[in-house]
């Protein structure tokens, strides 16, 4: 039991080492661009919609952010897209985002994702791709 | 045990404001669960994680009642932890263990163990998060890392007699470091934690030993894996070595392999059906535990524990 269990978690740390490389698989299970496109403009409704998001996305361009959001989306999966916007750092430096905010951005990606039946691996193989980005989107430590 | 008491006024108190404040911002089930001992992680070992909803800038607080029984013996255990800013934790934790079984220690010696003898200990607990961001660091290999320490306080009631007999004392500090990760794409988390202790059986059984027993510090890993079903959803197992201080002492007292302590072990399932509510179910195998007034029998059964955080 003892030996078994070691070489199972040694075996897990290998396999999730393994980081895998974007491929455009995971751009495929999204639905391509229209897929991202449907995702966006869904999420976009919900980001509005929820009391801890809507405030800082009520005085952006909606229509702007979500197209970048697709670019930036789609090339992170692995896709044919270039995102053409500002870093994440100089996005976001004039903004007020505690933790809890990107948190609770997360939280509604994941409704949304849900809401276009994107499986639960996919789904965390994307947020793995975005997840490190708090360190430049996060404004308040 | 007053400080025990009053911290869990505080936490109580704590867990009162948070049903007032406004929503603490952790990620589903990245507060990890409550210990048998109060801090957050798996069911038998602490994790790297700082327990309760709060992230970065929140306080939160958390409340837990656990249940597991086996073929002799029965462990209640309830308690409450306070996280702050996700760097700090303070939690306490107090627990009744049905040693009934020990009324068979009379016929080894007149201990004046009395029937139906339950053994109680509190535990104070406090971890502070060093380094690192077990979930949103995707990116790099780096865990969360934590360093803690739990004092714990038992009262073995009728039992004294065979603790002063055993030569163990009724308190002691548990000191651990625990690196805790989560592969994001995978939905795997996986804990290690390094753990310095003089506990008999997590210290229901006192610390330390006469001699030949072993009477000092002696250092024990414990591994977590976690697999996520769902957002809400985990199952996983455990693996905690133990230091077995006594069962040279028994052999050297014609005992045998009478007071052995064996690892534990566990495999559990945990739902979070709302962000405040977390229910884990477990089978343990604790292994023997004082095999020789429990026909060498191993220790498996149920775990249950509810958690509330805010």
């Amino acid at each position: 039991m003892k030996k078994t269990l070691i070489a199972l978690m040694l075996a897990t740390c290998g396999l999730a080492m393994a980081q895998t490389a974007p491929t455009d698989t995971l751009y495929k299970t999204f639905g391509e661009k229209p897929g991202l496109v449907k995702l966006m403009d869904d999420f976009m409704v919900r980001l509005l919609a929820d009391p801890r998001t809507g405030p800082h996305f009520k005085p952006s361009n909606q229509q702007r952010v979500k197209e970048q959001l697709v670019d930036q989306f789609c090339q992170v999966m692995g896709g044919p897209c270039v995102y053409k916007g500002a870093d994440m750092k100089s996005a976001h430096a004039n903004l007020d985002i505690k933790k809890s905010d990107f948190n609770a951005l997360v939280e509604v990606l994941q409704l949304s994702m849900d809401a276009q039946g994107i499986p639960f691996r996919a789904q965390n193989q994307l947020l793995a791709q975005l997840a490190p980005m708090h360190r430049d989107t996060i404004t308040e430590k | 045990m007053t400080n025990a008491k009053n911290a869990v006024a505080l936490a109580l108190a704590a867990l009162c404001c948070g049903l007032a404040q406004a929503d603490t911002g952790k990620l589903l089930l990245t507060g990890g669960v409550s210990s048998i001992d109060g801090a957050a992680g798996g069911g038998l070992t602490p994790w790297a994680v700082i327990g309760t909803n709060a992230t970065e800038g929140e306080i939160g607080a958390s409340a837990h009642v656990t249940r597991a029984s086996t073929q002799d013996y029965g462990l209640t255990t309830y308690g409450a932890a306070l996280g702050f800013k996700d760097r700090i934790e303070l939690s306490v934790a107090r627990q009744d263990f049905n040693a009934a079984p020990s009324i068979a220690l009379n016929g080894i010696a007149p201990f004046g163990v009395t029937p139906g003898q339950h053994i109680k200990m509190d535990i104070l607990g406090v971890k502070v998060r060093v380094a690192g961001d077990a979930v949103l660091d995707s990116d790099t290999l780096m865990p969360q890392i934590a360093v803690g320490l739990e004092y714990k306080h038992t009262r073995p009631g009728s039992l004294g007699s065979v603790f002063n007999f055993l030569g163990t004392r009724t308190s002691g500090v548990d000191v651990y470091v625990s690196a805790t990760k989560l592969f994001l794409a995978q939905g795997i988390l996986v804990n290690g934690t390094l753990r310095a202790t003089k506990a008999n059986q997590n210290g229901l059984l006192g610390f330390g030993s006469n001699a030949p027993g072993r009477d000092s510090y002696s250092l024990q890993p414990e591994f977590s894996v976690a697999y996520l079903l769902s957002k809400n959803v985990a199952i996983g197992a455990e693996y905690r070595f133990k230091p077995n201080n006594l069962e040279s002492l028994g052999r050297a007292a014609g005992l045998g392999d009478a007071l052995r302590e064996d690892n534990w072990k566990d495999i559990f399932i945990a739902w979070a059906p709302s962000k405040n509510l977390s229910l884990t179910l477990a089978y343990v195998d604790l292994g023997r535990v004082v095999p020789g007034i429990t026909g060498n029998r191993k220790q498996t059964g149920a775990y249950l524990s509810a958690q509330v955080a805010f």
